[in-house]
This record gives C-alpha cells, structure tokens and sequence, in this order.
C-alpha cells in the first residue's frame, strides 16, 4: 500500500511536464529565451554555429520547437 | 492488488507508439485551415498522401514548405496529395507565414492537438508518405535537402504502386 501511495506521489505531483515538441509555440518565442538579449544571442548562435558546423541546441530562436 | 500495481506502473511508464513505417495512417478528420467540410486520410485512399505537420515557429518547417509545394504541383495528376497540419498556437500565426510562403496544398489546423497525438509526433517537422491503400511507408523528422530529395524519389516509387 505505501508502494502504492509513492507511485501515486511519483506519478501526480511531479512539478515538471514535458512538452510535446509540437506544443512548442509559446517556448519558441524570442522573448522566451533565457538570455536577456534573444537577439544579440542568435547572432552569436549563427556564428558559432557557422564556425563549428553545428546548429541546434542553443536557446534562442527555434531552439526549443524539438527540429534539428 | 499486484495486478492493479502493474497496470498503474503500466499506464504510468509506457509512452504513447509513434506511428511508424508499416502501420496503418491513423483515421482522423480535421477541420481546413479555411474552415468548410472536414479534410479525412480515409477519404483520401486512393491517393499518395503526405501528411505534413509544420508551424510558423519552427525554421525547417518554413523552408520545407516551397518544397512540398512544388512536389505537389508536379504529382498532383498522378494522385499524390499533401495535407499540411498547423501547429500554430495563433491561427493568425499561420496566415502571417502562408502570406510570406503561399502553398496550394490542403491545409488543416489540429488546435485540440488530436491529430499530433495520433501520430505521436516526436519531433517538427514530421512527414508522413502514406500509401494508396492507406498505410504509411516512410517517416521523415526533420527537413532538410537530404529529406527533400528522400521524399521526391519515395514520392515516385509510391505513385509506381497500383491502388
């Protein structure tokens, strides 16, 4: 019974949810990145990106929308 | 009371199966992007379909949409079809991209997210090329040239299959 009272607890009241990568509308948002300056950031993103061959992964701009 | 344990622990830890290649494309009827009468797979048997789910938000979704375009102009007299699925959280998102990138392939919005689950979509953009009998054959995460030229000679081996 307390096996089950822990699954349940496990289960309801985690305080994370995953978000399905084609709910990502809101996350996808400029203003949703975590860097304070999205715009200055994707800059940095695209020459880095550029630079190392890479892309993907970074917080900004279509970082969060789940696509490589 | 173990049997319930499990099944709890079952419905708990076993995620929703991704439609994949050799499954059957899920029946749904979706609402057009214009509203009007409902858009369904089943209706649509027959036809080579590519259901496509994109949004204004996601990069590879808008550069995969002039692609998708042009390979339904090319193949629409063969019977090849693209259904287009909005992601969008704003419909009016959709519009601001489609008057930017015009498509002339049916488009349907999903706001209940009824059709994303069906497929489970693991990613955006994700296409599905559904056969004439209605089963789906191929699976494509992600956009780029190679899925684009992936997608055209899939396009033609499909449209070679008789119905």
């Amino acid at each position: 019974m307390k096996l089950l009272a822990l699954l349940a607890l496990a289960a309801f009241a985690a305080a994370c949810a995953p978000v399905a990568p084609y709910q990502r509308a809101y996350l996808a948002r400029d203003d949703m990145a975590l860097d304070g300056n999205p715009g200055f950031m994707k800059a940095i993103e695209k020459t880095y990106s550029a630079k190392e061959a890479a892309s993907g992964g970074g917080g900004v701009g279509g970082g969060g929308c789940g696509c490589n | 009371m173990r049997r319930f344990l499990a099944a709890l622990a079952i419905i708990v830890c076993v995620p929703a199966a991704a439609v994949e290649a050799g499954a059957p494309a899920p029946a749904l009827s979706m609402t057009p992007l214009e509203g009007g009468a409902p858009v369904t797979i089943a209706g649509l048997k027959g036809s080579v379909v590519y259901v496509d789910f994109w949004a204004s938000w996601c990069p590879p979704c808008t550069r995969s949409m002039p692609v998708l375009d042009e390979l339904y102009k090319r193949n629409k007299p063969r019977g090849f079809v693209v259904v287009g699925i909005n992601k969008d959280a704003s419909l009016a998102d959709a519009h601001k991209l489609l008057a930017r990138i015009p498509v002339t392939f049916v488009l349907v919005q999903d706001g209940s997210d009824a059709a994303a689950k069906a497929f489970d979509v693991k990613g955006m953009p994700s296409g599905y090329l559904v056969d004439r009998k209605g089963v789906v054959r191929y699976v494509h995460r992600g956009f780029n040239a190679e899925h684009a030229a992936a997608i055209e000679k899939e396009i033609d081996s499909l449209l070679k299959e008789p119905s």
